[in-house]
């Protein structure tokens, strides 16, 4: 389909050239990755009850993961992910008696860690269109970002109006998720009441943070549990009748009854503060509620406050008790950044604390003049082909915006 | 008899009055009372045992009625009309009386038990009860800074409370504090409903029932034939309408907009709980940006339970629907918990 109008011979020239160079960037990537692995194992982090849990890891260049594994040791571990250079490897949050069972029922299911994902993806920062790559979807070939994404995309190698975006995430979109993981932190630690020893943050090793609980109590909870606590802190389903708005069976009437346990803490209390409501006045309240127009607006107006007030994290993530998820210390092949636990959150730099791979230099070939910032060095590359250390030249090359030369 | 009963959990630490075992006779000391009274089985052919097995029988029909037995008589005649009502319930034989019975039991015991833990501040029984909630359910209670209200820990608030539908169940809707929930007597209480009726339904399955006293058997026959034609309607559907999440994701798909993942799968597994055809349905995302027929039939057919674990996937809950903004609820969803509900109604 593609190259439709060249000749078939053009054609097999030009798929065996990409091929190739696609092999060459793998094999690079590869040799990067193993040498990380080689020189790194200390940085992995053993899973609590390692024997529990089910592995799995991606190849570079082979499509799939491949699950069900154990090991019974972190050595097991590392001499798997030296001998084959994983491109991304997963350790279940799950506890199971038979971790390689399948299908899943057979591994009976013991408990999983609660576990949050906080995605800068999903933030809608207003700074990703200046970072985004497009990549055409046809020929891979990477453009400048276009600041106006809705603007008609046409790839000026194969005329292709399909594209995927490739982000660069640059210390404002670092910063934004940052904020909403300060924000989960405050409502686990004064609303649901965990230990600050309990909660680990980790950068993801790309754009977000994964927050993992280690606390014994919430590892036998189940997928509808685990989502009414996501709803708690997303801030999805509160009601009117929580603050004391009830509904009457007039269309849009409603009468005011605050509720006995008050309204003295959690979200009770957020709104409260925000709408300035006063326990002690209930007509003061019924203004409030009238100024919005009744109760239909109004439930609409705290609805969106209540999202507004709340946390962004993934559901899926969180509800899912039979997820293999990055292994911290471990690399992203998003980035080749590794997934990194932050120590303090506030001076955590993910460009330069998860930015662990070596100094060597690399040729690479950059598919579209590129712009970033690593282990404190910026890199403004404009001409076709460049030599730069190899954790700059592999987060190019995980990105798509390069090749190795 | 009474050494069925002994198969109650062992609350060797509460000693309680023969008053409370009226109320709670699923506690081990009733069957304990039993034993000791030196009850038998043959006593039950006696004429004067026509009235406990009548009030037994009454007992087993309101509740599976769905409503309350709320008579509190003698002890002894309480805790025998109980017995007799398991036995009853037991040689009907149809689950969901079973089921309803256990549920109503369970109910009723939540009465008194807020009875009870409303005195807790007036004399020292309601500590009692709070340690049959720790001892038996595992639910620890604290009371409460102004002794108004009580608390139980957030997590053993959601390992419960998360299977209620009601919205105002969700923790977001609760006085959330430093690790505890804030709950009333009754609320409190309520929490552990559905533990009361698993406990009650679980024993009753796993009781052996010798012969019956003919008195016993023909009572429970009456009713069996009573149940029997109860239990054999069925649900149907009445309205062929789509919800409005489903609607929502057929024109999002119509337009050839992109859909999320989690609306995809919420669409194929509805469309498939109606019974809808699998091609009919492969070909709902053929506008799609991404169609791909074979791909798509793939994960359909996943979907439906006929490929890799051959687990059928079932339509996500309107919680999950709601958690990932794919709920668009109108009035008419108000009491749903589930998309395929909608436009259903019991005949």
């Amino acid at each position: 389909m593609r190259y439709a109008d060249k000749s078939s011979s053009v054609w097999q020239e030009e798929e065996m050239r990409e091929d190739k160079s696609a092999a060459k960037t793998s094999s690079a990537l590869k040799k990067a990755f193993r040498e990380y692995y080689f020189n790194h194992s200390k940085a992995i982090e053993e899973p609590f009850k390692i024997e529990h849990r089910e592995f799995g890891y991606m190849q570079f260049e082979q499509p799939g993961m491949l699950r069900h594994l154990s090991f019974k040791s972190m050595k097991e571990l590392d001499a798997v992910l030296v001998r084959e250079a994983p491109s991304d490897v997963y350790c279940s949050n799950a506890y199971y008696e038979f971790p390689t069972g399948q299908p899943m029922q057979e591994k009976r299911w013991l408990g999983a860690d609660l576990i949050f994902d906080i995605d800068g993806k999903d933030l809608d920062m207003p700074c990703v269109p200046s970072h985004s790559y497009p990549l055409c979807i046809q020929c891979g070939s990477a453009s400048p970002p276009r600041h106006d994404e809705q603007r008609h995309y046409s790839c000026s190698s194969c005329g292709s109006n399909k594209a995927e975006y490739v982000s660069v995430p640059c210390t404002k979109c670092i910063d934004g998720s940052k904020k909403e993981a300060r924000r989960l932190i405050e409502f686990l630690l004064f609303d649901i009441g965990l230990e600050l020893s309990a909660i680990a943050i980790y950068f993801s090793g790309n754009n977000g943070f994964h927050v993992h609980i280690n606390d014994e109590g919430y590892i036998s909870l189940d997928p509808q549990d685990r989502s009414n606590l996501v709803s708690y802190l997303s801030g999805t389903g509160l009601i009117l009748e929580s603050i004391g708005v009830r509904k009457t069976n007039r269309e849009d009437g409603f009468f005011i009854r605050f509720p006995k346990s008050g309204l003295a803490y959690g979200w009770r209390r957020r709104i409260a503060e925000k709408l300035k409501i006063d326990m002690t006045s209930a007509t003061k309240f019924r203004n409030i509620v009238n100024q919005y127009r009744g109760y239909d607006a109004f439930k609409a107006e705290l609805e969106r406050l209540a999202k507004d007030m709340g946390v962004r994290i993934d559901p899926q993530v969180t509800t899912d008790i039979h997820r293999v998820f990055r292994m911290p210390g471990t690399l992203n092949s998003k980035s080749g950044l590794s997934k990194t636990k932050c120590a303090d959150l506030y001076s955590f730099d993910p460009f330069l604390d998860a930015c662990l791979l070596g100094e060597n230099m690399i040729n690479i070939k950059v598919k579209t003049p590129v712009k970033l910032r690593l282990k404190k060095n910026t890199f403004n590359i404009s001409k076709e082909s460049a030599e730069i250390p190899a954790y700059a030249a592999v987060y190019l090359m995980c990105k798509g915006l390069a090749e190795a030369n | 008899m009474v050494e069925e009963l002994s198969y109650y959990q062992d609350l060797a630490s509460i000693r309680m009055a023969g008053s409370d075992l009226a109320k709670y006779p699923f506690l081990n000391e009733a069957g304990e009372y039993l034993r000791e009274s030196g009850f038998g089985w043959e006593e039950l052919d006696r004429p004067d045992m026509k009235y406990i097995i009548d009030r037994a029988a009454e007992r087993v029909e309101i509740e599976v009625d769905g409503k309350i037995y709320d008579k509190l008589e003698r002890y002894e005649i309480e805790i025998l009309t109980f017995v007799i009502s398991l036995v009853i319930v037991k040689s009907i034989g149809i689950d969901q009386v079973l089921k309803k019975f256990a549920l109503a039991e369970a109910r009723r015991a939540e009465k008194f038990l807020t009875e009870d833990l409303r005195k807790q501040n007036e004399n020292k029984k309601g500590s009692l009860f709070m340690k049959i909630l720790e001892d038996l359910f595992k639910l620890r209670i604290v009371v409460s800074e102004d002794q108004r209200l009580f608390k139980v820990r957030v997590v053993d608030y959601l390992a419960r409370a998360s299977h209620f539908h009601e919205q105002e169940w969700k923790l977001i809707n609760r006085l959330v504090h430093k690790g505890y929930v804030y709950l009333d007597a009754d609320e409190t209480v309520r929490l552990i409903r559905n533990e009361l009726s698993v406990l009650i339904f679980e024993k009753v399955r796993a009781m052996t029932l010798p012969t019956l006293p003919q008195s016993i058997k023909s009572k429970a026959d009456e009713l069996r034939l009573k149940f029997l034609s109860r239990y054999e309607r069925r649900i149907t559907p009445t309205k062929t309408e789509y919800p409005p999440c489903i609607k929502h994701a057929l024109e999002v798909m119509k337009k050839g907009e992109n859909l999320p993942h989690s609306a995809r799968v919420m669409l194929a597994t509805f469309m498939l709980a109606i019974g809808k055809p699998l091609d009919e349905i492969v070909f709902m995302f053929e506008n799609a940006p991404d169609f791909n027929e074979k791909i798509t039939r793939y994960q359909v057919e996943h979907l439906a339970g006929m490929k890799g674990s051959h687990t059928k996937y079932s339509v996500p809950s309107c919680d999950k629907i709601r958690n990932e903004n794919l709920c668009f609820a109108t009035a008419e969803c108000d009491t749903l918990i589930n998309p395929v509900q909608f436009g259903r109604k019991k005949k």
